[in-house]
């Protein structure tokens, strides 16, 4: 019988009431904040403890298990990064094993915050931690769930969907050069489970916030049935979870990571378990739809940009290791294996318990023209030093293989070939870059990463369809072969241009290549307004650009006689009998006379945010299309606003106006909706008004990559070398590999037949699906995890005590039977139990704008 | 049998029986909420009776080493440091989980990297460093004046070997605007002061 025994859980939460009925081993409460009060006022940090340690009415996974308590967030939902620190300093002096963390925010460049969760993993605290509530936009993932040494939790429904809002895409550390890593690392019910009232009694609640404490209680019970407890660390704990989940079907990895907890699986993987390194994902399949989104969606070709597959190399062998020698390249030469070209790049120190290992992959010259699938693998041999080896520099090795598979086509015409220029977007963190639609006030962050696979991942799906293929420059503009593509896109830019970049551009333009720019607002004087005083660092926040960098693409696009103005404008209008909305969207001060330049009656948005006045301005030029008049020189297209083509908030998508841009740059066809528009104007000259200057006293250089500090203004700084992929050296073997590789990636050594199964077979979620409507209402009792307990409720009382009654129970039986003659002296009675039942509504989740943590309700 | 059902039936047996379990239930239960009660007084003022046991030095020496199991400071990428004050790195530790002090990389009260203002660049050698005898009138009169939102890390805290381990930890007096360190080089400190404020 386990239940968590000997197992210390903190939970970072709201604080817990002094004698809630619920918990019977809350060893320590702790209060971090400055409000001088223990308990709960909110109920979130009850219910996460009952979701882990509940043990009666709605149980919890762990009852026996050692609760701490750390109240980390206030009432008002208010928390610092240094109560925090303090709090995590408390948690590793008392040695807490499992650490729940229903909290998360944005700001992964919060460096004191992550060194610490790093530094907690390090001294083998299991962190748990909810992947967000920001779903379903793509680019919403949270810190600390979004680390690779923390188990990040995604939320289901009870159906096995994920939950809608469940915070999903790849991180966006890696950006732009890198590519993100895959998150969350399960699943599990996160909407409508049941857990503890503030109080008393039940309530019900969604949230990832809901599932990370399911983990947590489910890792917690896992500890405690481990006989070995040496060998349960932040890694082996992940890796049997993430080795034991449940795929869902239809879903990709960047939803639900590995896939739903099995609790069953884990256990008999866990308590079979060797340490070793493992791989997150275990294998590379380009073809494997859905999971393998965005890498199914479109196959490599010779002459594109390197796919790169950013995995997690968790070492359950100790905090820290190191890669052997190097990962190996074995392609399979009966599988075409030789078609593609692989580099490998990897942490140099493992640590803590994980490192990452990016795999680019390339097609080879002499497929260029080839289509077919190509397969091998790459071999990593992991090292960690053997902490319990008498031997002196004794090592733990453990080797792993990853699968690759590709699918190959001939390289596509320059004219299908876009190139989304991801090295000139910039985002929160670190600086504060404001969203491109100023009406989404409880939002002001632009902090999704502006990626084809992130925000700009229904677009990226528009173009593929469209049968355009899409590749990512991560690096700047000086790195491509522009004679490949046939439209460079560039949308919201908010970074600086080396002088090199826009030399390189425009005689890339001369060669051929075209240009599509979706602008977005900069006026300083906005800038200045939406400025706001940031709680969680306590100061003020000044925007470093505005929705995109204009006077940078001005400088950009000057040479043609192109410029955008600092306008703001919004509003609804048709073009080309499609409804289309502006939002927040700057207009076209200059172009070429040669030009078609299409105008719009707009709302001044800037009047209406620094006057708060009304009025409408009419003929705003907002599109522009040129042909540039060299001899086979290229087109360029621009648009003042990016909000319809970005996730984020859109209202009105206008995929079918890219198509049209598409068709213009890529094919030169001008789309007569357009040419022959009512709308079309005469192309501002914009000599009447100056053009917006940069934002005196900007702080861009501390973000940029362009930019540096100077006396007086920045300055670019040297033009970085292009990144450079030294190929591995193919070690050719000649084998072949199954179709299917997921089926098989396992852990090593781990035969589940042959573990018994334990007695907690009846800690099985039976979960009742809630339908909408009673959210709120009462379950039976037992809650989310039925069964065993309800017998149990009575074990706080002690078992002498116990006895004690039953000698005298059984007295009064002997009594009664034996003699009936006699007058009866006493009537036992029996009081029974009563359940309290008392309905509580489902708390109304409240939006903060915080840049910190907030719980994840 | 008989004997026993009449011993039984007799009343005072069976009330002597009833109290005993009463008295422990009682007392179990309330054991608890005294538990509960003193975990609350955390937040309040320190125990003044609360003394670290400060480490006396040992006599070193190959055959003289009086420890036998250490604690380390666990969490180090490459180097480690033990509760004798022995920084080395993570293949030289041996199986009691002391540094060989035979190592070459071994060495005892190492200050490396840290300033003059007791923060250092690196953890563990900021542990060694507060770990060093004569660092102990610092630290004593750090404790007697240690800043509120440290009382319950402090009074937590067992002997010198675990305050310099949490000590050297960075903590809410190491950073500037919440996400930024105050200085990003030197945040491991052992002396009273925090971190030196670099401009951001």
């Amino acid at each position: 019988m386990f239940a968590g025994s000997g197992v210390k859980v903190a939970v970072f939460d709201t604080g817990l009431s002094e004698k809630h009925p619920h918990f019977k081993n809350v060893k320590e409460r702790t209060n971090w904040t400055n409000e001088k009060t223990l308990d709960d006022g909110l109920g979130h940090g009850t219910f996460v403890a009952g979701v882990i340690a509940s043990m009666r009415e709605c149980q919890g996974f762990a009852p026996d298990s050692e609760l701490h308590i750390f109240r980390v967030f206030t009432n008002n939902q208010v928390s610092y990064t240094s109560w925090f620190l303090d709090a995590f300093n408390y948690a590793i002096l008392k040695k807490i094993d499992v650490l729940n963390l229903s909290i998360g925010g944005p700001d992964f460049m919060d460096h004191p915050f992550v060194d610490k969760v790093w530094e907690l993993t390090a001294n083998r605290v299991i962190m748990v931690s909810a992947i967000g509530n920001d779903g379903p936009l793509y680019g919403t993932l949270n810190n600390p769930a979004d680390q690779m040494d923390v188990i990040g939790v995604g939320g289901i429904d009870f159906e096995d969907n994920i939950a809608r809002f469940s915070s999903r895409g790849m991180t966006t550390w890696e950006l732009p050069g890198g590519y993100g890593r895959v998150k969350p690392d399960i699943v599990t019910y996160g909407s409508g489970v049941r857990g503890s009232g503030l109080k008393e009694g039940c309530r019900s609640l969604s949230g990832t916030s809901v599932a990370s404490p399911v983990v947590a209680g489910a890792v917690t019970l896992l500890a405690s049935t481990v006989l070995n407890r040496e060998l349960v660390n932040p890694a082996s704990m992940k890796q049997a979870l993430i080795a034991s989940a449940r795929r869902l079907p239809g879903v990709n990895m960047f939803e639900q990571g590995h896939g739903k907890l099995d609790l069953i699986r884990a256990y008999q993987i866990l308590n079979s378990y060797r340490p070793q390194a493992s791989l997150s994902p275990s294998y590379i399949d380009l073809t494997e739809c859905p999971y393998m989104w965005p890498y199914c969606s479109q196959p490599i070709y010779y002459g594109g940009m390197p796919t790169i597959v950013n995995v997690t190399i968790l070492n359950g062998m100790g905090v820290t290791g190191r890669i052997v020698d190097k990962p190996i390249w074995q392609p399979y030469l009966p599988q075409n294996g030789d078609h593609i070209d692989v580099a490998v790049s990897y942490s140099p120190v493992l640590w803590p318990w994980a490192g990452y290992l990016a795999v680019s992959i390339s097609v080879a010259k002499k497929a260029a023209s080839w289509e077919g699938i190509a397969q091998g693998h790459v071999m990593v041999t992991v090292a960690s030093p053997a902490e319990n080896d008498s031997e002196v520099d004794g090592e733990l090795t453990s080797t792993v293989k990853l699968p690759i598979k590709v699918k190959i086509v001939p390289t596509p015409p320059r004219s299908k070939r876009v190139l989304w220029d991801q090295y000139h977007n910039l985002r929160y963190p670190p600086g504060y870059f404001p969203r491109d639609n100023l009406r989404m006030k409880n939002d002001p962050l632009d902090w999704n990463g502006d990626h084809i696979h992130t925000n700009f991942r229904d677009m990226y799906q528009h173009l593929r369809s469209m049968g355009y293929f899409v590749e990512v420059l991560g690096a700047p503009i000086t790195c491509f072969d522009a004679s490949q593509y046939g439209t460079l896109l560039m949308v919201d830019s908010e970074e600086e241009y080396f002088p090199e970049e826009i030399t390189k551009l425009r005689r890339d333009i001369d060669n051929g290549l075209s240009l599509i720019v979706f602008s977005d607002w900069y006026n300083t004087s906005v800038m200045r307004k939406v400025k706001f005083y940031d709680e969680n660092t306590r100061q003020w926040w000044m925007p470093d650009t505005g929705g995109a960098n204009i006077p940078a693409l001005n400088d950009l696009i000057s040479v043609w006689g192109m410029a955008f103005s600092d306008g703001l404008y919004e509003g609804d209008f048709t073009l080309a009998d499609h409804d289309m909305y502006y939002a927040s969207g700057c207009s076209i001060a200059r172009f070429p006379e040669d030009g078609i330049v299409i105008a719009k009656n707009l709302k001044d948005q800037g009047l209406e945010v620094l006057k708060q006045e009304t009025a409408v301005i009419e003929g705003v030029p907002i599109l522009g299309l040129y042909q540039t008049p060299s001899d086979g020189g290229g087109r360029i297209a621009l648009y003042g606003d990016s909000n319809c083509i970005d996730d984020s908030h859109r209202q009105k998508d206008c995929f079918w106006l890219l198509d049209a841009l598409l068709q213009y740059t890529s094919y030169s066809m001008t789309p007569p909706s357009l040419s022959h528009s009512h709308s079309r104007v005469v192309p501002p000259t914009g000599t009447d008004r100056p053009l917006p200057q940069r934002l005196e006293g900007n702080h861009l250089y501390r973000y940029s990559k362009v930019l540096e500090a100077h006396l007086g203004d920045p300055k670019p700084r040297p033009l970085p070398a292009c990144p450079h992929l030294s190929w591995a050296k193919p070690q050719p073997l000649n084998e072949t590999a199954p179709s299917n590789l997921w089926k098989h990636q396992k852990l090593l050594s781990v035969d589940l037949d042959k573990v018994a199964l334990p007695n907690v077979r009846a800690y099985r979620p039976q979960v009742r699906p809630l339908s909408p409507g009673e959210s709120g209402a009462w379950d039976i009792p037992g809650g989310i995890m039925p069964g065993h307990y309800n017998q149990e409720v009575g074990q706080t009382i002690p078992v002498f005590a116990f006895l004690g009654a039953m000698v005298v129970l059984s007295f009064f039986v002997v009594q009664l039977t034996k003699a009936r003659s006699k007058p009866k002296r006493r009537k036992p009675r029996i009081k029974r139990p009563t359940y309290l039942q008392q309905q509580q509504q489902q708390q109304t989740t409240t939006t903060t704008t915080t840049t910190g943590k907030n719980p994840t309700v | 049998m008989m004997v026993l059902r009449r011993l039984l039936r007799k009343r005072w047996v069976l009330g002597v029986v009833f109290g005993l379990s009463l008295i422990y239930f009682l007392t179990s239960t309330l054991k608890q909420e005294e538990r509960t009660m003193r975990d609350r007084t955390l937040l309040e003022v320190r125990d003044s009776d609360h003394r670290i046991p400060w480490k006396v030095r040992f006599n070193l020496g190959n055959s003289s080493r009086q420890i036998t199991q250490c604690r380390n400071s666990i969490q180090g990428k490459t180097l480690i440091t033990d509760e004798l004050g022995y920084v080395c790195e993570r293949k030289d530790l041996l199986v009691n989980s002391c540094c060989n002090v035979n190592a070459p990389s071994s060495r005892q009260y190492i200050c490396k990297s840290c300033l003059a203002n007791g923060c250092c660049s690196i953890y563990e050698y900021c542990v060694s460093c507060c770990l060093q005898p004569d660092k102990q009138p610092l630290l004593e009169h750090f404790l007697n004046r240690a800043a509120e939102g440290f009382q319950n890390l402090f009074t937590a805290v067992e002997d010198h070997f675990e305050l310099c381990l949490a000590k050297c930890r960075t903590s809410s007096q190491s950073v500037q605007h919440e996400n930024t360190y105050r200085n990003p080089q030197a945040k491991y400190c052992y002396g009273e002061s925090p971190p030196e404020l670099l401009p951001v």
